[in-house]
């Protein structure tokens, strides 16, 4: 059989070149992949930002459940043990130590970092005023801020920018650590070396804690009651793996018990039941391949979300395997089946092909995933599968499944009426929905759980870490110009504050002056015997001792003559912020600053505007979200509704006759309709899940459609014809329908929408069609 | 980074406030206990201050002048007159300086930071004749007789040792008449006081 040996030695040359492109295939999980190439370039940078972007280094702890003097020991403890770890490259609570990297940073480069080092500055007159304002100081009860200080620091160029570094209010402080206001939970900042998206050694840090945990637990007397509460992006990114991973094998491992003990049942042999995964494990791999070789990487969720999607090429060993009769061989069937499984398969990538035009690489990559993952396992079912079937299988449970079926079917001429008013109702119901139909609420499409997320929000209010809105956003094309740009937008945004328009706001320059402007302010420096003699004059007439001031003189030469800082020079607190306005990004660099306390958005926009400042944009955060959020869903209905179309179009060729397409289209019609008037009883809500769960309805339930609308040559063939549909549906539905028990929107959304869709589907198909045979 | 907060040097400075008390006939067993009980007789009190501060790196000393004014157990306010008008409020466990040379409203919790808490919590602790809490915080040493007497404080906390080395307060009967401080970098101050307002019987 030389038919047999080439279609066998091509599948087999198809699965190593599959095998071998997946092996070089770069998989990629952070959630900017999967966003628009066109999505707002500020919404991109903060989705990176938080997956792997400084702010995802961030794990934030609570202590709480004992008075606040055993919490704040905890704390110290706590905090004592973790910054021993290499694992941890800083640890705030609130304590000296937190600060001390800052401070010394702060006052060993003052006079490069200070925006108000000027020649003007370092004048007699300049110094002069400096020094009657000390006096002043240190007459008052506020002398303790500066009597440490001013003899290295007359001007208090220290103090200035240790305000302006901390100008936010930070979280109240009790016996020296950090708590929420209300004195019941210690907080904590760990800065975990690895970035979020690393969940292994996220995983690793958070074992850490909790070991550390314990031990200060029972080292700190009476902390026995005491609960650590952890939250942050890689807590998150656990948490979900978990859930995840947890979900997906118990529901899975269910999923192939229920299809395994019903495949066994119908067909009596362990080989063919092997035999059956065949198609949809070629289609996997090549799926997987196609859309590696198209987008030069396969998205985390493409993958995951992929497989479900061509779910439906089980169904194709199915009705292979349970529509050959007693005495027919597997290739004779497929030959008889072949018209209808293509139509049906052409069907289904016809309706997937419409996302292959979403501006969402997640959605286009999903697209070419199902399309490639369909035509492989088809091809398979038909020209590998018939090969290996053993002779004079024949699926013995067949029978007794379809019955329950045939029995409705000789009742149908009454049961039709229940189809009619169940699609009157559900449009009566669809129509009469209060509200709005989406879900708006982005938190609801979030796979991390809610109890988190509010965890997390009341961790921040602790923290007293605004939430951001606004944003000044710019592109450069290297680091420097990038600083030097926001060094230019300072003096736009200071103006900006001055007029009232705005509280406050942060810009990457403020902690690492551009090079231009070190160097401009050491030569703002006088010489040292300059700066000798200037001095001698300004201290003319005050009370200051000739001597006080040496440590102000050594300083000044250092910094004149001294090295530039660079961003390896920050401390971890400040280079965390840094990293948090400052990007890498494509090939150039991304900053975002943020504003605080915009009173007049429109104002500030106009303002930014018009500063003369080409290229900066003003960014309302909450704005570009919901922007995104419905182009997603316009693009989700969008790609439903051509692909439909579609479907009919591909129906209209493949049958020739609109009255069959009629029979064909409107029991899914039907079962889409009373799908989403189930789906929001109750002022239940549409979410962009369950759109990506209508078309799947489609597509499977179009193959039942298909294969019910056949006119079968005997009732053998025609009993036949109907098990495959119940076999493939009862798999379907069982499947998607333990997906339904999922915490995760996602599983759940689409798990629920599928089982109810296709079990639908069927009835429908059922009862309004006229079968090709009476039973 | 919202993590930076002011050093908490300024705590150095709430020992420059005290207020006062009206005399007091002295008892037969006078000691510290007998001290405290007079002193926590004393409701509300108000008094004209001036006070001298000998700062290292100046060559002759400040001098200030103002009020003051007690209401028991935790209100202390410093108004501060000359050379620049100023104010000190400390509200049970909250400090706010304002209207000094710069102008604007500080506000700092005594909670916050031990080294603040356990130098404030002090003198209002001698001020409301609260024993406990003052051996609390400092090593308590009396000298002299009920007619003048002298109460020598020293910081039990490291930190806020470091920071004050001691506090003298003197008085006669339940009426203080001075408030002496030492830093650690080796500034002082001395303040003396002169009553005008008390409730004490």
């Amino acid at each position: 059989m030389p038919n047999k040996r080439r279609a066998l030695g091509f599948w087999l040359v198809l699965l190593v070149a599959c095998a071998g492109i997946i092996a070089r295939t770069q998989f990629r999980t952070d959630m900017g992949a999967f966003l628009p190439q066109s999505a707002p370039m500020a919404q991109q940078v903060l989705t990176e930002q938080a997956t792997s972007g400084a702010a995802s280094h961030l794990i934030v702890l609570a202590l709480t459940g004992a008075p606040a003097p055993i919490l704040a020991a905890m704390s110290e403890t706590l905090a004592g043990q973790l910054r021993q770890r290499a694992e941890f490259i800083d640890v705030i609570n609130g304590d000296d130590q937190s600060f001390a990297g800052v401070q010394g940073f702060v006052w060993a480069n003052r006079y490069l970092l200070s925006a108000d080092i000027t020649a003007d500055r370092f004048t007699a007159t300049g110094l002069h005023a400096a020094l009657l304002n000390d006096l002043g100081l240190l007459g008052s009860d506020l002398g303790g801020m500066i009597q440490q200080t001013l003899p290295g620091d007359p001007t208090g160029e220290a103090l200035t920018l240790l305000r302006q570094l901390g100008q936010a209010q930070g979280p109240a402080s009790i016996g020296n650590v950090w708590f929420s206001s209300d004195g019941a939970r210690a907080l904590l900042l760990v800065h975990t070396s690895a970035p979020g998206f690393d969940i292994d050694s996220q995983q690793q840090a958070l074992t850490l804690i909790n070991g550390d945990f314990g031990k200060a637990r029972r080292a700190v007397p009476g902390a026995a009651g005491v609960r650590l509460i952890e939250s942050g992006p890689g807590v998150f990114a656990i948490h979900i793996r978990d859930t995840t991973k947890r979900d997906v094998t118990r529901l899975s491992l269910l999923a192939m018990a229920g299809a395994v003990s019903l495949l066994s049942f119908a067909y009596r042999s362990p080989r063919v039941l092997l035999l059956g995964i065949l198609p949809i494990a070629s289609g996997v791999l090549a799926a997987i391949a196609t859309v590696s070789l198209t987008f030069g990487f396969v998205h985390g969720v493409t993958l995951g979300f992929g497989v479900t999607l061509i779910g439906e090429s089980i169904d194709y060993a199915i009705y292979l395997f349970t529509q050959t009769a007693r005495g027919e061989t597997a290739s004779d069937t497929i030959a008889r089946i072949w018209p209808t499984l293509r139509l049906g398969m052409l069907t289904s990538t016809v309706g997937f092909s419409a996302m292959l035009f979403s501006s969402f690489t997640g959605f286009a990559q999903l697209g070419l995933f199902s399309i490639a993952g369909l035509i492989v396992a088809a091809g398979v079912t038909r020209f590998v599968l018939p090969h290996l079937v053993p002779q004079g299988f024949c699926a013995a449970g067949a029978d007794s499944i379809s019955r329950p079926l045939r029995a409705a079917i000789r009742q149908r001429r009454r049961l039709r009426w229940l189809v009619a008013a169940g699609v009157l109702a559900s449009i009566f119901a669809l129509t009469m929905h209060r509200g709005a139909l989406w879900d708006n609420n982005l938190e609801n499409l979030s796979p991390i759980p809610a109890r988190d997320q509010a965890q997390d929000q009341m961790l921040r209010r602790d923290l007293g870490v605004p939430d951001v809105r606004y944003f000044a956003v710019f592109k450069a094309a290297d680091k420097e110009g990038a600083l030097e740009k926001s060094e230019d937008l300072t003096a736009s945004l200071n103006s900006l504050v001055a007029r009232g328009k705005l509280g406050g706001f942060d810009v990457p320059s403020m902690i690492l002056p551009s090079l231009r402007t070190q160097r401009a302010r050491q030569a703002a420096l006088p010489g040292a015997a300059l700066l000798r003699e200037r001095f001698t004059q300004a201290q003319a007439g005050l009370p200051f001792r000739a001597d006080a001031f040496e440590p102000f003189f050594r300083d000044v030469a250092a910094t004149k003559t001294g090295p530039l800082l660079s961003a390896g020079s920050l401390p971890p607190p400040l280079a965390l912020q840094l990293g948090s306005m400052l990007v890498r990004r494509d090939n150039g660099w991304v900053v975002m600053a943020p504003l605080h306390d915009v009173a007049d958005p429109a104002g500030v926009a106009r303002a930014i505007a018009l500063a003369g400042l080409p290229g900066v944009r003003f960014v309302d955060l909450n704005h570009e979200s919901d922007q995104l959020l419905q182009t997603f869903q316009r693009e989700a209905v969008l790609l439903a509704v051509t692909g439909s179309l579609a479907v009919v179009l591909l129906l209209l060729a493949g049958l020739r006759s609109v009255a069959r397409v009629i029979t064909v289209v409107a029991p899914l019609a039907a079962a889409v309709i009373m799908t989403a008037a189930l789906l929001t009883l109750g002022g239940g809500k549409v979410s962009i899940f369950m759109v990506v769960g209508f078309l799947l309805i489609v597509a499977v339930g179009s193959n039942y459609c298909l294969f019910f609308e056949r006119s079968a040559p005997d009732a053998e063939t025609w009993h036949r014809s109907i098990a495959s549909i119940v076999l493939a549906n009862l798999c379907t539905v069982s499947a998607y329908g333990l997906m339904a028990l999922s915490s995760i929107p996602v599983l759940h959304d689409i798990g629920m929408t599928v089982a109810m869709g296709t079990f639908l589907s069927l009835v429908c198909a059922a009862l309004l069609k006229a079968p090709g045979l009476e039973a | 980074m919202r993590i930076i907060r002011l050093l908490p040097w300024l705590c150095a400075l709430c020992i420059a406030s005290a207020p006062l008390a009206l005399a007091q006939p002295a008892t037969a067993n006078w000691g510290l206990a007998q001290l405290m009980q007079e002193l926590a007789q004393v409701h509300s009190a108000s008094a004209s201050f001036t006070e001298r501060k000998t700062v290292q790196v100046l060559s002759t000393p400040l001098v200030a002048s103002g009020s003051l004014s007690y209401v028991a157990p935790d209100y202390i306010r410093k108004a501060t007159l000359l050379p620049v008008p100023e104010n000190f409020v400390l509200d049970h466990d909250q400090i706010t300086i304002s209207g000094g040379p710069d102008q604007q409203t500080h506000v700092f919790s005594l909670n916050a930071d031990p080294r603040i808490g356990g130098l404030v919590e002090g003198i209002r602790a001698t001020l409301a004749g609260d024993l406990p809490a003052l051996d609390h915080y400092y090593i308590v040493r009396l000298s002299g007789d009920a007619a003048n007497w002298q109460l020598l404080l020293q910081p039990k906390n490291p930190g806020a040792a470091r920071m004050i080395k001691w506090i003298i307060i003197r008085g006669k009967q339940n009426h203080l008449d001075g408030l002496d401080t030492a830093s650690g970098n080796g500034d002082h101050s001395e303040m003396s006081i002169a009553e005008d307002v008390s409730d004490a019987q």
